[in-house]
């Protein structure tokens, strides 16, 4: 039997080529659909991890795939904003922990997430450098926006106008950062985050601006009237919140009023999640109450049918690949007439000849079969970091 | 497009299954263990309240240096870290401590102890309406905030107190809860104390040496009516003068002071006829024992 073996093995050494490109062949063929599938179903896992992780979410009526990408991935356009009142109505039934969400600024593309710092302890995000936001006007940067822009504690970042147009909006606001994220590999490394407080200030709904009845302002007053003040547009709004000037920065109204995009609702416990979309089933005229996870399972499911498409059309490219493999080693055999003739009449039977081929496929096939088995355990091992490298750029 | 939507069209385009089961994630909660619970507070009779509900389970810290009053005082950033890396953070409520609205603390370890009667807020004579730029025209508002001074609305507070820590360690739930009701029972006869002292006054007006006694005014149906004087500082011949004219149509024969008043300011008050009371609102740390304080304060008051 080794003579069999050897005179295979001679024969695949000496035509290298061939072996590798036939071996190269049938390993892709096995590899690709098996390697294509653990690649889709770990992004998928990445994908719908963060759905996974975020029990409930609480916006205004709208698109929920909107919401949800939005509030998890921080990403699609800001959807219908809802009030801080939602905030109050999670938590005075008691059900859950409301996590309030504004995301709509961005700083030099990156997005500005306005929330509390129970955010922070909700994902797990760890300060790798410096503190956690303390007053208005500071910020902590995620792990990959603090490398891409260079800055760290001590530093500063510029909300970005929302329209270049808008030359009445919000007015861009130099906030001072204070902590560095740890990497989390997740969206959370490509956001700034603010206290909802510092959105809002973005935004101008609290601002600080000269003191009116103050002498030095008398400039800009237009008219008095008893207690009425009218200025003109030159009064002073801060644009940078600093020691000096934070204790004239105020708000109008109440908090309840005020713009947030999503609230993030964490329950105590499942029962308390059931009880808590209860109340916003039905006929609730303004405000939907999403599961994440459901959202982004029904998008995936909504297709699921193309993935068959892709198995079958794998399925002939494979057929294609097996047939022209089949033709190859036909083809060799034709080619290798003389060769068998000769092995034949030095005395080589008819049932060694064809082991001595069927070792040479047997070989090609056993190496290509476990050069696809390397691939699929290093897409397994190691598909899970290169898609998290991709998903956080 | 980015890339998160990139892999959303990858995964549209090629489907898949995921089958993960939602849990969902535990609730953001303030540290539990054998360790005294860290509380911070943001005026003194917070302080008093969670010290005599929560006894050895709980560290207190108010950390406003001592002579500032805590309603104005700001923190520096370090202080707020202390506060946000408390287990739970004890807030006053309607407006108490303005630099709450402006700082990052968490959520899930806030108690806003008035919270349960919000509807009873007095609500503050509106400050100057003022227009500038498309918001319109809006004026800076609040309420008046020395709640404590009610005591049925302390009580109210001391509850919401009680209740968190017993949320915070459920295994010491019982002994908050001994520990409120004796509270309330000293709270109840400081009430039922005041109510006494205070009809003494009948309908007779009286004048309060600073804008603070809203809800003692209200609790006690007191005629009074407020000027804005210091204690420690003698008042300009101006701010005599405007007395007077207020003693004209509101003839009070009591000042009520958050402090001691200066001798000079006293006899000259008495000159008027108006005698002076000292009745401290105790928010600071140095102001002492709450009640303990308002007993003396009430003592000294049917004494004199």
């Amino acid at each position: 039997m080794r003579d069999v073996l050897y005179l295979a093995w001679r024969y695949l050494a000496h035509h290298r080529i061939k072996t590798a490109i036939l071996v190269t062949s049938i390993a892709l063929i096995v590899y690709l659909p098996i390697g294509l599938n653990v690649l889709i179903g770990k992004s998928a896992d990445e994908l719908t991890a963060r759905a996974v992780s975020t029990p409930v979410l609480v916006g205004a009526k709208g698109s929920p795939l909107e919401l949800v990408l939005n509030s998890l991935y921080f990403e699609s356009a800001t959807p219908a904003l809802t009030r801080h009142a939602e905030v109050d109505r999670i938590a005075e039934t008691d059900l859950a922990l409301p996590i309030p969400l504004y995301v709509r600024f961005k700083s030099r593309g990156h997005p500005i997430v306005g929330t509390t710092l129970d955010y922070l302890d909700f994902r797990g995000l760890e300060i790798a450098a410096g503190r956690r936001p303390a007053v208005l006007g500071e910020c902590v940067l995620g792990s990959r926006v603090a490398e891409s822009l260079g800055v760290g504690p001590g530093g500063s970042v510029i909300s970005s106008p929302e329209s270049v147009f808008d030359i009445a909006g919000t007015y861009p606001l130099k906030m001072k950062v204070v902590g560095v994220l740890a990497p989390s590999y997740s969206q959370d490394d490509l956001a700034i985050f603010v206290d909802l407080k510092t959105a809002w200030v973005i935004e101008g709904v609290i601002h600080g601006h000269q003191d009116l009845a103050a002498p030095e302002a008398a400039s800009q007053v237009l008219d008095r009237d008893g207690d009425t003040i009218t200025a003109n547009a030159s009064v002073v709004q801060y644009n940078e919140i600093t020691p000096e000037n934070i204790d004239s920065f105020h708000l109008h109204g109440d908090f309840s009023d005020y713009p947030i995009s999503a609230v993030i609702a964490v329950p105590g416990d499942q029962k308390s999640g059931v009880i808590l979309m209860g109340r916003y089933e039905g006929d609730d005229a303004t405000a939907q109450i999403v599961k994440p996870k459901k959202t982004i399972d029904e998008l995936l499911d909504t297709v699921v049918t193309v993935q068959g498409f892709v198995v079958a059309a794998l399925g002939l490219v494979a057929l294609a690949t097996v047939a022209t493999a089949f033709l190859v080693f036909m083809l060799s055999l034709r080619l290798r007439r003389r060769e068998i003739d000769t092995m034949t009449k030095i005395g080589g039977s008819r049932a060694r000849v064809a082991a001595v081929l069927c070792s040479e496929i047997v070989a090609v096939l056993l190496a290509g079969g476990l050069l696809a088995l390397g691939l699929t355990l290093a897409t397994g091992r190691f598909g899970e970091a290169a898609i998290r490298a991709f998903l956080v750029g | 497009m980015r890339r998160v939507t990139w892999t959303v069209l990858v995964l549209l385009t090629l489907g898949c299954d995921s089958d993960r089961e939602a849990a969902p994630p535990e609730r953001s909660a303030a540290p539990t263990g054998s360790r005294a619970l860290s509380v911070y507070v943001v005026n003194e009779p917070l302080r008093y309240f969670a010290e005599r509900i929560g006894g050895g389970e709980v560290e207190v810290a108010l950390p406003v240096p001592a002579g500032v009053d805590p309603a104005y005082w700001s923190p520096d950033p370090e202080t707020i870290v202390a506060y946000q890396n408390a287990d739970l953070i004890l807030l006053n409520g309607a407006g108490y401590a303005k630099w709450v609205d402006l700082v990052s603390l968490p959520r899930a370890r806030l108690v806003d102890t008035s919270a349960a009667f919000r509807d009873r807020y007095l609500p503050l004579d509106e400050g100057p309406v003022h227009t500038h730029g498309p918001e319109g025209e809006h004026s800076h508002t609040g309420y008046a905030f020395t709640t404590w001074l009610d005591p049925t609305l302390a009580l109210e507070q001391a509850r919401a107190i009680a209740d968190a820590l017993a949320e915070a360690r459920p295994a010491r739930a019982d002994a908050f809860r001994a520990a409120f009701a004796e509270l309330e029972s000293d709270l109840t006869e400081l009430d039922q104390l005041q109510a006494a002292a205070w009809d003494r006054l009948g309908d007779a007006p009286v004048v309060f040496s600073h804008p603070v006694y809203q809800y003692l005014e209200r609790r006690y149906q007191l005629d009074g009516r407020s000027v804005h004087w210091e204690p420690g500082e003698a008042p300009s011949e101006e701010m005599w003068s405007e007395l007077e004219v207020l003693l004209a149509e509101h003839p009070a024969g009591w000042m009520i002071w958050e402090d001691e008043p200066l001798d000079g300011t006293r006899a000259r008050l008495e000159a008027l006829g108006v005698r002076s009371l000292v009745y401290r609102p105790r928010a600071s740390a140095s102001d002492g024992d709450l009640v303990d304080g308002l007993r003396a304060d009430l003592a000294a008051f049917e004494s004199g």
